[in-house]
């Protein structure tokens, strides 16, 4: 059974325009799926509708095969969020305070927040700044404190939106090294992205979105030959595979 | 922009944050301008803007917060100085003259319908009750005649208020509609049935 | 952030550093009123006794304070000047500028060294206190005060400071890519700030929104899990202090 799953998702705007149409995707427990799509392909509105922030025009996102509006706090909590623009997402004053964001939105008792952010701080390997205000840390730094928000509500699936943006090398593998970690400690990740060439080869499966519409979904080897009429690099040389797309080494 | 499942508290919230945010900010920026003497400051213009976007109560949130973190010491007015020593110095005037601003402006654009004369009608009384109260202040503490509190507290500043006023309404012109249509007016008119 | 420190926040480990907050805010009222109800020298000399103590025991750097308050000193000095020049009274005998009355100097001393220590005391709690603390503290205060939801109050602080450096890197983005593209010559100033203010705030506009829903997926909610307050024996003392302070100021 996919652990979550659209049926026919469409959304439209106020003005009309159409943002995503009839997208039906189901993602199985434990699995990797990167969505891949050219800027305003509705990458970013599907995985909203994911997290249940936007409400659909038609469609229903299901968890667990439950509508996610039905619990839709347990289904955030469940389902966890990294947002393109870390910026936006960091609402505490010190590292760890912006940790124990989440936690204290659940009231957890104090003792257990502590711990959930002593943990998370380690397995994101920022500890030693858990006093400093975020503002000062570097783009990677922010990305990994986005990530350990979401991870101190101890999701199951993880959505990741445009995680590289802005990144520079060093920030690209360390916050890659952190999603193939958490794939490997069985979260379920969902990565939107237009930069294959970074991280496909570590993904299950691949899906196309092109103006708003999921037009191909498989694993990636059967996907990426046609990838290129849709706006994405095709980031395969003659003799190259997939094993070979990943800027780990 | 887009259709949410936003709670309606949570955004104003923020925007509450944001707008108390710019007046900070505001009061960092000086930009010279050819005409005066005296290089326009924004935190006022922001102060203007909260009351247009938020309306009475939440404008009113916003700026009596501003008065609130610079009196207990933030170095949030003009120039990076706080407390209450300037709350209550020669200048307090327009800082507690700012609520009554904020609150007219705000009262004016929950009962109105977006339109130019209104922004421009309530953004010029609102001026004027904000030197009604830093004028006088600033005469009586400083023990001026009325002649030298206007040319120290008033004249040099017309050219700068005027040119705010324009802008202010320029800007509300292009955003305030789709502002008010998306998220803060259906929301607000939620809050106030709502949670009280 | 370009350079500006918004807050003095010195970490230390002193009793100062360590007193609850709520207590210590009751303490900048109760001296703030000291302040205002001083009548004798005797007064103004004990209080700024005390609060120079305070700043002594917290370890703050003291040096670093008085070129912070150069911008108070003038705003003191005209106050001071303008009193003594515009109140009646008797003229000092010998005194080689007339006009000058004692009365006069008198009120402008009494007034400046009200405003000298009421900014000694915000020195000694801004110096002492982190932000998170007053949020906290805030937000206690305001718990018994109906129809505002306090919790909301102080996330609005909380979002206040996190969007204040935000804001203005924006600005200082904003300002470098039009000096990049020569906006001095535009003389016309309503274009000029409209040029600045149409892209700041529209650009605020939808960096709240993304913060809104941000917030949303990590489930935002008013009812959190709440900052425990703890005091001790030196805060009340302090507070003890503070309020003896009041009480002389007022009745001796």
């Amino acid at each position: 059974m996919p652990t979550l799953e659209t049926k026919n998702l469409t959304h439209i705007f106020p003005d009309g325009t159409i943002a995503i149409q009839n997208i039906s995707l189901q993602v199985k427990p434990g699995e990797f799926l990167i969505i891949a799509g050219a800027n305003g392909s509705g990458k970013t509105v599907l995985i909203r509708h994911l997290n249940g922030l936007f409400t659909p025009t038609k469609g229903t996102v299901l968890l667990d095969g439950k509508a996610i509006t039905a619990n839709i706090v347990e289904a955030r909590k469940k389902i966890g969020l990294v947002f393109q623009d870390s910026d936006s997402q960091i609402v505490g004053q010190t590292v760890a305070e912006d940790v124990a964001f989440g936690p204290e939105n659940l009231k957890l008792p104090p003792h257990e927040i502590d711990t959930i952010t002593k943990r998370v701080l380690e397995i994101t390997n920022l500890t030693a700044l858990s006093t400093q205000n975020p503002h000062v840390l570097s783009g990677g730094q922010k990305r990994k404190l986005a990530i350990a928000g979401v991870l101190a509500m101890r999701p199951e699936i993880i959505l990741f939106d445009e995680p590289f943006t802005g990144l520079d090398y060093p920030g690209v593998i360390s916050i890659l090294k952190q999603i193939i970690n958490l794939h490997k400690t069985g979260h379920t990740i969902i990565l939107v992205t237009h930069e294959l060439e970074k991280v496909l080869a570590h993904a299950d499966r691949l899906a196309i979105l092109h103006k708003g519409q999921l037009m191909e979904i498989g694993t990636p080897k059967e996907v990426i030959l046609h990838s290129k009429h849709y706006g994405i690099r095709m980031p395969l040389k003659n003799n190259e595979e997939i094993h070979l797309m990943t800027w780990l080494e | 922009m887009i259709k949410n499942t936003s709670t309606p508290n949570l955004r104003i919230t923020v925007y509450c944050a944001l707008f108390t945010a710019l007046i900070i900010v505001g009061g960092y920026i000086s930009i010279p301008i050819p005409i005066g003497p005296v290089p326009i400051a924004l935190a006022d213009f922001f102060v203007m803007l909260a009351g247009l976007f938020l309306g009475f109560k939440y404008g009113l949130i916003s700026t009596t917060l501003y008065l609130v973190l610079g009196a207990i010491g933030l170095p949030v007015f003009a120039g990076g100085t706080a407390g209450l020593a300037v709350l209550f110095g020669p200048t307090g005037g327009f800082l507690f003259g700012y609520l009554f601003m904020v609150a007219f402006i705000g009262f004016i654009s929950d009962k109105m319908k977006p339109a130019i004369p209104t922004y421009l009608l309530s953004l010029i009384v609102g001026n004027i009750l904000l030197y009604s109260i830093g004028v006088p202040w600033l005469r009586i503490v400083m023990h001026f005649n009325w002649a030298e509190a206007f040319a120290v507290g008033f004249v040099p500043f017309i050219a700068g208020i005027v040119i705010k006023i324009a802008v202010a309404v320029t800007l509300s012109h292009k955003l305030l509609p789709p502002f008010k249509r998306t998220h803060a007016f259906s929301s607000m008119q939620q809050i106030d049935g709502g949670d009280e | 952030m370009a350079g500006i420190t918004f807050f003095h926040y010195i970490h230390k480990n002193t009793i100062l550093h360590k007193m609850d907050c709520r207590l210590k805010l009751l303490c900048l009222i109760l001296l703030s009123l000291s302040a205002g109800f001083a009548t004798k020298w005797l007064h103004y000399f004990v209080i700024i006794c005390i609060i120079t103590l305070a700043i002594i025991i917290a370890r703050l750097p003291i040096a670093a304070l008085l070129k912070d308050m150069k911008f108070f000193a003038i705003i003191i000095l005209i106050v001071f000047i303008s009193n003594a020049f515009t109140i009646p009274g008797e003229q000092i005998p010998n005194f080689p500028i007339s006009n000058v009355s004692i009365q006069g100097i008198t009120a402008g001393l009494r007034f400046a060294g009200r405003l000298i220590i009421i900014l000694m005391i915000c020195t000694a709690i801004t110096g002492t206190t982190s932000l998170m603390a007053l949020k906290n503290a805030i937000e206690w205060l305001l718990r018994p005060i109906p129809f505002i939801p306090e919790v909301r109050i102080a996330t609005i602080i909380n979002l206040t400071f996190v969007l204040i450096p935000l804001i203005f890197d924006n600005y200082v983005e904003i300002i470098s890519a039009q000096k990049s593209r020569c906006i001095q010559l535009n003389k016309n100033p309503i274009r000029r700030i409209r040029l600045i203010t149409l892209p700041l705030l529209s650009q605020s506009l939808r960096r709240a929104d993304e913060i809104a829903y941000a917030m949303e997926s990590r489930c935002y909610s008013e009812t959190r899990s709440s900052y425990i307050h703890k005091t001790n024996k030196i805060d009340w003392i302090i507070l003890g202090t503070c309020l003896m302070i009041l009480i002389f100021a007022l009745f001796l």
